[in-house]
């Protein structure tokens, strides 16, 4: 075991093999207050990627409401349960790590699942957390809640499925840092599915080799962002590239969102695999819930997140999710208007950071009628 | 008598005797399961036939000359009757994490035979279920047997030899045997896990010209030519080469055969190979004292890669034929 430094816990911690970060890191910001659970995110990768014999069970992207669904069954909950208390002093995690929890004779706290827990990708979905009763009324903060979780592969920086694998099959690409399974190479022991506490690693029993999201990285390398981003019709996720909080740089969308407002947050964090996807917490949750989740910044940006409208430079950047297939590296506001750029600067896209009001009147005088509305 | 087809002596001190090929006990033992006067009388005659049986040698493994075809791809044979038989013991791999935390079968029986042209291997253990399929959590039943490349004074680590001492494998899958079986029935692996399943559609059945070539964009560890898949019709058992653990690859040439058999909670396999492989792949020659070892992987309990019952280096003899 090696020491590296896990910058979301704060602290260095223990891994497989010493750190070593890409030249580029696949970053990613999902807005969890925008997603519909339309699964159109879904069907693209599944249309794309696992349409094949063997494959049937696999959702390498997948949407599940919380807190009642999972896929698989309990993925969460359970590691959750194994990993001990995961406390937090500040901004430093003070609980163990799955790889500092690894029983004697493993690398990391894992566990295998059985094929039945792929069997019910939808379940709980839709559940709220507790009854609606008659004379219920809507209020703010709700009395129930429950809100979408969209999860594809993290592309870790410290990969549980990496370090597990006993054949070094599995390994993180130095030009952007999307971690990828040697299809050649794998011979099928299962480790990574067992190590990843995200589950997002999958057995396929017609080729006898495990399988993962690999962030359509043939779409990565000509510039344009992974397929369900672009299919996402919430257009709720944009992909950029995250740097190191030392690194971080105010006109990159990923660094903006995730170290300079703190809005953007991993996902279970006290796992300890530095994960590159981040979330923009659902606003009408309880905080503990959101804790647990997101990390001790949660309720911070949730209200970070309420504000969002009138602060130009987050409202304008939010207008740039979904505006371009390309991926955004680095962008600015100017005016009235957000522009996405390139590599080098130059302009990509600009839209309007508020999208005009018109508001029709409900006479119409030279017609001398009343109009209808028809919603 | 009842008898198990191929039981064994337990909690004997290591050393050679003779078994009754009957039943495979010893002959005192035969006649105490016989049990009343008569019976042993019966039992002093079937002594007296029982001189002729297979040795257990618990010290090597002595492949046994014999002439003509050798039984590669039947593990039942009354050849087998011929060779001695080692006991293997088995211990859990503890070298490199992941270990093996809960042990399994620890004992492989292992005999041979060779032809001076072609040698073959029978390893016998106990598994309670017969795993010819792998899915999530669940692997399928596998056996390997280890050579060293270079037979001579330095062996290699037995774990998966080592850097510059190259071991050869030869490892069956329970998997790929039920694959020709499966296929001979006109099923695969995903039909057989889901017998009840159906699917509404695969982009790749829309158009027939290219479904071939379109399946392929969906099995990339095919397209890939990754060895671990391979054609229902090849051999249950390839031949591989490591340099220590993690560094497995396919040898260049595939010529093992081999086949399983699994009744009442053992598995026996049988591991066949050219003694003359070329250079690359161990060397067997007639009348050489080289080492074997034997690892096994029981699917029932996830085992796979390195989570193994192992053996250490056993002497292996290719005795000649006695002079004519």
């Amino acid at each position: 075991m090696a020491r590296v430094f896990n910058w979301q816990l704060g602290r260095a911690m223990d891994y497989w093999y010493p750190e070593n970060r890409p030249k580029r890191q696949f970053g990613a910001v999902f807005d969890i207050n925008k997603c519909i659970a339309c699964q159109t995110c879904t069907l693209s990768c599944k249309t794309t990627w696992t349409s094949g014999r063997g494959q049937e069970f696999m959702f390498w992207n997948n949407v599940e409401t919380k807190p009642y669904g999972y896929y698989p069954l309990a993925w969460d909950v359970t590691l959750l349960e194994a990993l001990g208390a995961q406390t937090w002093d500040g901004a430093t995690y003070t609980g163990r790590t799955v790889f500092e929890a690894a029983p004697p004779g493993e690398r990391v706290l894992g566990w295998m699942p059985d094929g039945m827990d792929y069997a019910s990708p939808n379940i709980g979905e839709d559940e709220i957390t507790g009854q609606v009763d008659k004379g219920m009324a809507l209020t703010l903060p709700q009395q129930v809640w429950m809100f979408y979780l969209a999860r594809i592969c993290n592309h870790c920086t410290y990969p549980a499925c990496l370090s597990s694998c006993p054949r070094a099959s599995i390994y993180k690409r130095p030009e952007d840092g999307i971690v990828v399974l040697d299809q050649s190479r794998c011979r099928g022991y299962q480790e990574c599915v067992r190590a990843c506490p995200y589950k997002k690693v999958y057995f396929n029993p017609a080729t006898g080799t495990s399988e993962k999201c690999i962030a359509c990285f043939p779409k990565i390398e000509e510039g344009i962002q992974p397929q369900c981003f672009v299919n996402c019709i919430g257009k709720i996720r944009l992909q950029g590239w995250v740097n190191p909080p030392a690194r971080a740089r105010e006109d990159n969308p990923i660094d903006y969102l995730v170290h300079v407002r703190k809005l953007a947050l991993p996902l279970y964090p006290q796992f300890g695999l530095e994960p590159n996807v981040y979330y923009v917490p659902p606003v009408n949750v309880p905080d503990a819930f959101l804790v647990q989740m997101f990390g001790p910044d949660a309720p911070a940006a949730v209200k970070t997140y309420r504000n969002a409208r009138h602060d130009r430079t987050l409202a304008g950047l939010f207008a740039l999710f979904g505006s371009t297939e390309r991926t955004i590296p680095f962008f600015r506001i100017s005016g009235d208007e957000a522009i996405a750029l390139d590599d080098d600067r130059r302009e990509i896209v600009r839209v309007p950071i508020y999208e005009p009001l018109f508001i029709r009147p409900a006479e119409d005088p030279a017609r001398r009628i009343i109009r209808l509305n028809v919603t | 008598m009842a008898a198990t087809m191929w039981g064994e002596p337990f909690g004997r001190a290591a050393r050679t005797r003779r078994v009754c090929a009957t039943c495979m006990h010893e002959p005192l033992r035969c006649a105490l399961r016989a049990g009343v006067l008569i019976l042993f009388l019966a039992a002093i005659a079937a002594a007296g036939a029982c001189r002729r049986g297979p040795a257990v040698d618990a010290t090597q493994v002595t492949a046994m000359p014999v002439t003509g075809a050798l039984p590669t791809e039947d593990p039942l044979s009354a050849l087998w009757n011929r060779a001695p038989e080692h006991p293997a013991a088995l211990l859990p791999q503890d070298v490199v994490e992941p270990t093996l935390a809960a042990p399994g079968a620890t004992r492989v029986n292992v005999r041979a035979l060779h032809n001076r042209e072609w040698i073959v291997f029978r390893l016998g253990w106990e598994d309670a279920t017969e795993n010819t399929l792998a899915e999530i959590g669940v692997t399928s039943d596998s056996v390997a047997l280890q050579l060293p490349v270079a037979p001579g004074t330095q062996v290699p680590d037995p774990a998966m030899g080592e850097a510059g001492k190259a071991v050869q494998l030869l490892y069956w899958k329970a998997l790929w045997q039920g694959d020709a079986e499966r296929a001979a029935a006109g099923q695969d692996r995903v039909a057989a896990l889901y017998p009840n399943a159906t699917t509404d559609h695969y982009p790749f059945l829309a158009n027939p010209a290219a479904k071939e070539e379109m399946a392929r964009r969906y099995a990339p560890a095919e397209a890939a030519g990754n060895p671990i898949t391979r054609p229902p019709g090849a051999s249950p058992v390839q031949e591989l080469l490591a340099e220590g653990y993690g560094t497995t690859t396919a040898a260049p040439a595939q010529r093992a055969i081999g086949r399983g058999a699994w009744r009442d909670g053992r598995w026996l396999v049988t591991l066949a190979r050219p003694l003359d492989e070329g250079d690359g792949l161990a060397r067997l020659t007639v009348g050489q004292k080289t080492v074997l070892a034997v690892a096994v992987w029981d699917g029932a309990s996830r085992q796979a890669g390195a989570r193994k019952m192992r053996s250490a280096w056993i002497p292996l003899v290719l005795e000649a034929a006695p002079a004519p």
